[in-house]
């Protein structure tokens, strides 16, 4: 029975179920009727119990941030802070202080979608989502090329108009001598940049070196001098020695990065859908005085539900 | 794994070069490992340096760090209460995904991408109220009896789109009360989880140990009478250790605003977790003279010798630079440092309730903290100002944007748009902040071995970092008492550097005999997107016989020397200007790509301690305000500037008699 439990709670649906109650619990005891109604007064009740677990909880996350528990003198402060609290928020609330406060209103829409993003989270996905997922994004994924290279480097702001011959000179020389030249006082300084790269993505190269000649390199084919390329230095002959091709791994080598990137698209897309959904609730009517020297006033109806006039 | 040694390799690669490999040596020799790129093996001179290593492959027993890793320490996102009032609806995750890279819509609905990854990220968001969230927890089988259960499995096990439809149905059902009351009694005695675990979780998912470094952290917001004495929480931990605690907050009775009391929680943090945490302080310009004091400034008195320990102890680096106001350095405090006055903030404290007097500076800015350090070495024994020094943003926003032409500023309020330049970046009955005071700044650097929590944070804690305003230079500072010319014509500045001296954030060793003043090894390359370097400067401190501070900043190698030098006051002149302020363009005709010589201190006197860092100055480029004048064709009052010399500062390295 115990390993029948067991196996239900991993269960997605369950899962999911539980947090629907959970919600619901929620509810009745947070925004239920212990709260007063902004506007209403809120005199119905001048009570304040701390329960034996209001106490416990605040001595828990004392002792979360001690890693103590504490004192009976602390747990006094504690308990008139909580009252404090309790209280000011009370007597906020009856004069509608949580009306038009962005704080507060910002706040209650990052907690709505936080909670719906968690209900979308909470089904993980199968092996064939999961496959399909890696099919329909495969450059979400893709192993990048590699190449490994070796170069030399040629400072134009120091050749001038030379540059170009420079460059047509040193090639030709590198070619004679082939891919193991000796390329020691060849070219011009450039000391904390490496002669010769490893196995590295154009991404990588491009940090070092920058984007475009990431890119450039990247078209190479191994065992030929070649060049010159602009890099963010100024201009290299470069020699790609290894050249490993791209390819698209398999879902048992990506499953982590792949289940993450699912979660993530899966949680946007039911917050669209929400948002749609509880706007199907509400009739929106956006009213804007006329601006002035423009014919009528209509304005363009953003969300579906929303009708200008 | 795989990927983690590359990127060692090829950082490794950076700062060592291959011409002699082929002298020296067949190409496929089984003691490499596959795919090395075949470096030389270690000349004489290398080898008696690196006594333990006696093997063929360079590789082997080579132990410092190879390559510089970005990241932003300091990043707010919509989980901080004022970020979210200020309209910031990304979150952790999000702030994550953006800093590895991907493209994403900001809070203002803008699409935005960073030119390049960060390699490491701390959401640092304010730990008071971080508040709570619906916890969602494990479930009842009992759950599955209801009919509406039934139907809702049934739409679950066909997965897909009605695995999302089904979501939607619980979501709207619970909004409008129709959720099944059978469903609804639950047992359950927690019903909340902190944003702290929201925070932890997203940091867990993203870390990628070699290619991503998510760090946990928070920002420790203390901020009595509108003086910053803020500070960002970092862990080495990940999240099993790190969530078994709250993080400290400020308000009584559960935090506390003064510095000492979050030291206390870090140690007892440590103790109970064996888990490791450092502190990072920032904007000593909005403190108002109380962020580096010589009087503790909670009780007035002088400080103890275990308040120096502590501090050193807990935080072993400053934020110089960051959006609100560069904090190295003071016109008022370096009056003959040209340099000084960049991207200053000194009207007032942060909530601009008091204003700024001149005598509160030198108890703020990083340079003359340094300095007052040594003072307080003298009477206290131990340094408490011993820190090293990094960058961040501090953005509000979840986008970790430092470089001029991509800066989406430091709340959601002030992202970019055409109207921007009207709105004040914050505003309070005292004062206006504008937004175009905003500085797109900064970045931290870390030389480390390999791109992990544990590697950067160690890293940190050595000092082993720099500050940059944004442009990702590559600077190595070393120091050590026989550094020569010669050192700097080889390709092996790291070698000759760890070799034959100390790395920035580490002390010079006592000078040996016949050694009459320590040398500097310095080098800095031009970030490739970014302007080339005017120069790099060598800032010293030091106590004079008095026992008062003293500074002198020396230029010690510079761009265009073939046709700049100092003139007869000593002073390089400017490297020019290449800007096109309506274009938004510059050019990299002036200044030089890399820089690099060894110094040796002409004025050293052994018998006063000093400290000396590098800083590095790029050419004139535009300022992210030519930018946005550009993109959105406004005009920006005059008063704006348009140009900015983008900088890096080292960690420095102390001298103690």
């Amino acid at each position: 029975m115990e390993q029948f439990l067991k196996k239900l709670i991993h269960e997605p649906l369950v899962q999911f179920l539980a947090i629907g109650a959970a919600l619901f619990l929620l509810s009745g005891r947070f925004g239920g009727s212990s709260v007063p109604q902004s506007g209403q007064a809120g005199r119905q009740s001048v009570r304040i119990v701390v329960t034996p677990g209001q106490v416990q909880h605040l001595t828990a996350q004392f002792t979360r941030t001690w890693q103590r528990p504490p004192t009976e003198t602390e747990v006094k402060g504690l308990i008139d802070e909580y009252v404090l609290d309790e209280v000011s928020y009370r007597e906020a609330m009856a004069i509608g202080l949580d009306r038009d406060d962005p704080t507060i209103r910002r706040r209650l829409r990052l907690k709505l979608e936080t909670l719906n993003e968690d209900i979308a989270a909470a089904l993980p996905p199968t092996d064939r989502e999961l496959q399909a997922f890696l099919e329909r994004h495969p450059d979400s994924f893709r192993r990048e090329p590699e190449v490994a290279l070796r170069q030399v480097y040629l400072n134009p702001d120091r050749r001038g108009g030379k540059t170009d011959a420079g460059a047509r000179n040193l090639l030709a020389r590198l070619r004679a001598a082939g891919p193991d030249a000796d390329l020691a006082g060849l070219g011009d300084p450039l000391l904390m940049l490496p002669n010769d790269v490893p196995l590295s993505t154009g991404s990588e190269i491009g940090r070092l070196f920058g984007e475009e000649f990431g890119r450039s390199v990247l078209a190479l084919a191994p065992g030929r001098w070649e060049g010159p390329f602009r890099s963010g230095y100024g201009l290299h002959l470069v020699l790609v020695t290894e050249r490993k091709p791209g390819r698209l791994p398999q879902l048992s080598e990506v499953r982590t990065e792949v289940e993450r990137e699912w979660l993530f698209a899966r949680k946007k897309e039911v917050q669209e859908a929400v948002h749609k959904k509880l706007l199907e609730r509400y009739t929106v009517v956006v009213e804007r005085s006329p601006v002035p020297g423009e014919k009528g006033s209509a304005v363009a109806a953003t969300l579906p539900a929303t009708k200008a006039r | 794994m795989r990927n983690r040694n590359k990127r060692v390799q090829l950082g490794m690669a950076a700062f060592m070069t291959m011409t002699v490999a082929f002298l020296m040596m067949p190409v496929a020799t089984p003691v490499y490992a596959e795919g090395s790129p075949g470096l030389p093996a270690p000349t004489s001179d290398v080898e008696s340096s690196f006594p333990a290593q006696k093997h063929f492959s360079p590789y082997a027993g080579r132990n410092f760090p190879t390559q510089a890793f970005w990241g932003d320490t300091h990043l707010h996102t919509g989980m901080s209460m004022d970020a979210g009032a200020f309209g910031a609806r990304l979150k952790p995750e999000d702030a994550h995904r953006f800093a590895r890279g991907e493209e994403l819509t900001s809070s203002t609905g803008l699409r935005v991408k960073l030119s390049r990854p960060l390699d490491f990220l701390v959401v640092a968001d304010h730990s008071d109220n971080m508040g709570f969230f619906p916890r969602l927890y494990e479930g009842d089988p009992k759950m599955l009896a209801d009919p509406t259960g039934k139907r809702w499995y049934d739409m679950v096990q066909t997965g897909g789109q009605k695995g999302v439809e089904a979501a939607i149905e619980i979501i709207v059902a619970f909004s409008q009360g129709k959720f099944p009351e059978a469903l609804a009694s639950l047992p359950g005695s927690q019903a909340y989880r902190s944003a702290w675990e929201e925070t932890i979780r997203a940091a867990e998912k993203y870390n990628e140990p070699g290619r991503y470094t998510a760090f946990i952290g928070y920002e420790w917001t203390s901020n009595t009478g509108g003086n910053n004495l803020h500070r960002v929480l970092v862990y080495r931990d990940g999240g099993e250790k790190a969530s078994v605690t709250e993080p400290y907050t400020t308000l009584k009775p559960l935090g506390s605003d003064n510095p000492r009391d979050l030291w206390k929680w870090m140690n007892r943090y440590e103790d109970k977790t064996g888990g490791q945490v450092l502190a990072i302080a920032h904007n000593g310009n909005l403190s108002n003279g109380i962020m580096f004091p010589i009087l503790d400034t909670f009780t007035g008195k002088s400080f103890d010798r275990a308040y120096a320990e502590t501090r050193a102890k807990w935080e072993p680096l400053y934020e110089a630079t960051q959006i609100k106001g560069d904090g190295e350095a003071h016109p008022f405090l370096s009056p003959n440092d040209e340099f000084a006055d960049y991207e200053t903030w000194d009207k007032a404290n942060l909530d601009f309730s008091v204003p700024k007097k001149n005598d509160m500076l030198q108890y703020e800015y990083a340079r003359t903290a340094l300095q007052t350090g040594l003072q307080l070495q003298r009477e206290l024994g131990v340094n408490p100002y011993k820190f090293g020094m990094i960058g961040s943003t501090d953005s509000h926003t979840g986008l970790a944007t430092a470089e001029e032409e991509n800066f989406f500023g430091k709340h959601s309020g002030v992202e970019p748009s055409p109207e921007r330049y009207k709105h004040p970046m914050a505003q309070t009955p005292n004062g206006r902040l504008e937004s175009y005071d905003m500085v797109s700044s900064g970045l931290a650097a870390v030389w480390a071995r390999e791109n992990t929590r544990e590697a950067i944070f160690d890293a940190m804690m050595r000092k082993e970092t720099y500050a940059t305003t944004g442009p990702r230079m590559l600077v190595r500072f070393f120091g050590g008492w026989d550094f020569t010319a010669a050192d700097v014509k080889g390709r092996l500045p790291a070698y000759a550097g760890y070799s034959k001296g100390v790395p920035m954030g580490s002390d010079l060793s006592p000078a040996p005999k016949g050694k009459s003043a320590p040398t500097f090894l310095v080098a800095a390359l031009k970030d490739p997107l970014s302007g080339n370097l005017d120069r790099i400067q060598v800032i010293k401190g030091w106590l004079d016989e008095k026992g008062g501070r003293q500074e002198k900043v020396y230029d010690v190698v510079w761009g265009d020397a073939g046709k700049r030098k100092p003139g007869k006051d000593g002073k390089l002149p400017p490297v020019g200007n290449t800007v096109d302020v309506k274009e938004a363009t510059w050019t990299n005709t002036i200044g030089d790509p890399e820089l690099i010589t060894v110094w040796r201190d002409p004025d050293f006197d052994p018998k006063q301690p000093a400290v000396y860092y590098a800083r590095v100055i790029e050419i004139p480029t535009p300022r992210w305000t030519a930018y946005e004048a550009k993109r959105f064709g406004v005009t920006l009052p005059k008063e704006v500037p348009m140009t900015t010399q983008e900088r890096a500062y080292t960690s420095p390295i102390w001298y103690t008699p």
